[in-house]
């Protein structure tokens, strides 16, 4: 009798093990972890001048880059079925409600889709992005701009210069992200 | 006091639970640089993640029907539709795990069928060349082939091999890390099945 209940629960520890060992090593049915957005973004070493553009956003208002001298623009190239663009969406919205009356702005610029389109993927969202959404049907300004993957996004500083570039989706709503826009909206332009 | 021919069976069961443990966490020893493998439970559709040094990347199988899906939407004409949902297709998403930069050229990379043949992926550059040539300027959707990551930078995109639904091959992959060039193989991808078995 007692080496039988030594047996079950011999048996209930290899269980046991089996579900503590193989669990945290993902080897059961689990899914894939979805990569976690970071906040990095890379400095450019030698400033570049951002290439001018005039892109028209859902009304047909038309926007151009340079009429943003003198402030800090982050540029973002996106499209609704790329995920790691869904997710960032947000911290940016949050970035630009906290920026927007301090000479900073975000130009989101769509890649390949229609303005109809974007529009209903836009009522999905619980909070429609204030900041223009510009289409760039044919990516001939993605391309001006070297974007080979999106989402990508640049940091524009007064002098009309990309002084920033991040690649993948990010977290903007991050204390760093608002360091760097902070000094970019502090350094003075020469004239 | 256990008797003695109790003793020796308590002795047997720990040794033999001590040789369980050690074999459960053997293969995980050996496979620390290897590939985690996933299985979604909803639909039973398999993934990959490698870690590498700076390097790593997850290979999620995508149906083609998918496929199809994801290109119809963007307007693309069916010919061209049908020409990648005949290949077997990857979702990837390559990343930079690093403080340093990091580059990688799908050009380099190989994929190895059970016959031991080398095969070249198709690359982004191929495919829109190939739509280019059919009058369609569409450019995104398929993993940027030849990429420099900066710390915190990361790429997703389809991968594409030319073999059926269901095959069974090798990845041969590499990357530019710390000014050298490294290699690594993912060993038994499998494409995704042609459909979902029905639940």
């Amino acid at each position: 009798m007692r080496l039988l209940r030594c047996r079950i629960a011999e048996r209930r520890r290899y269980v046991t093990l089996l579900l503590g060992v193989l669990l945290p090593a993902g080897l059961l049915h689990a899914q894939l972890p979805v990569p976690e957005l970071n906040h990095q973004l890379t400095q450019l070493a030698t400033p570049v001048v951002a290439p001018n553009f005039t892109l028209k956003d859902m009304d047909e208002k038309s926007y151009t880059l340079s009429d943003y001298r003198g402030k800090v623009v982050m540029v973002n190239f996106w499209a609704t079925w790329c995920p790691p663009c869904r997710r960032e969406l947000p911290s940016m919205d949050a970035l630009y409600q906290d920026f927007k009356d301090k000479s900073f702005t975000i130009l989101a610029i769509n890649q390949w889709e229609s303005p109809d389109h974007v529009f209903a993927y836009m009522g999905q969202l619980e909070v429609f992005p204030g900041f223009p959404i510009l289409f760039d049907r044919d990516s001939a300004v993605s391309q001006t701009f070297g974007v080979k993957g999106l989402p990508t996004t640049v940091l524009i500083d007064k002098r009309g210069r990309v002084v920033y570039r991040a690649v993948g989706g990010r977290d903007f709503n991050h204390p760093e992200v608002r360091t760097i826009i902070r000094k970019l909206l502090a350094a003075e332009v020469k004239p | 006091m256990l008797p003695n021919d109790e003793y020796g069976l308590v002795k047997k069961m720990k040794l033999t639970r001590y040789c369980f443990v050690l074999l459960l966490y053997l293969p995980m020893v050996l496979s620390a640089d290897e590939a985690q493998r996933y299985s979604d439970p909803n639909t039973g559709l398999l993934s990959w993640q490698i870690r590498e040094p700076g390097f790593s990347m997850q290979l999620l199988q995508v149906l083609p029907d998918y496929v199809r899906a994801t290109y119809s939407a963007r307007g693309l004409p069916p010919d061209i539709v049908e020409a990648i949902a005949e290949y077997c297709v990857f979702g990837t998403i390559v990343t930079n795990d690093s403080q340093q930069q990091l580059s990688y050229r799908v050009a380099d990379w190989r994929y190895v069928t059970p016959d031991g043949k080398t095969h070249p992926l198709k690359t982004k550059t191929q495919w829109v060349s190939e739509w280019k040539d059919q009058g369609v300027a569409f450019r995104w959707s398929i993993l940027p082939d030849d990429q420099t990551f900066e710390p915190g930078d990361w790429s997703q995109g389809f991968t594409t091999v030319l073999l059926t639904p269901g095959s069974v091959f090798d990845l041969v992959y590499s990357w530019r890390y710390a000014g050298e060039t490294r290699e690594g193989k993912l060993e038994g991808l499998r494409c995704a099945p042609a459909a979902l078995p029905d639940r």
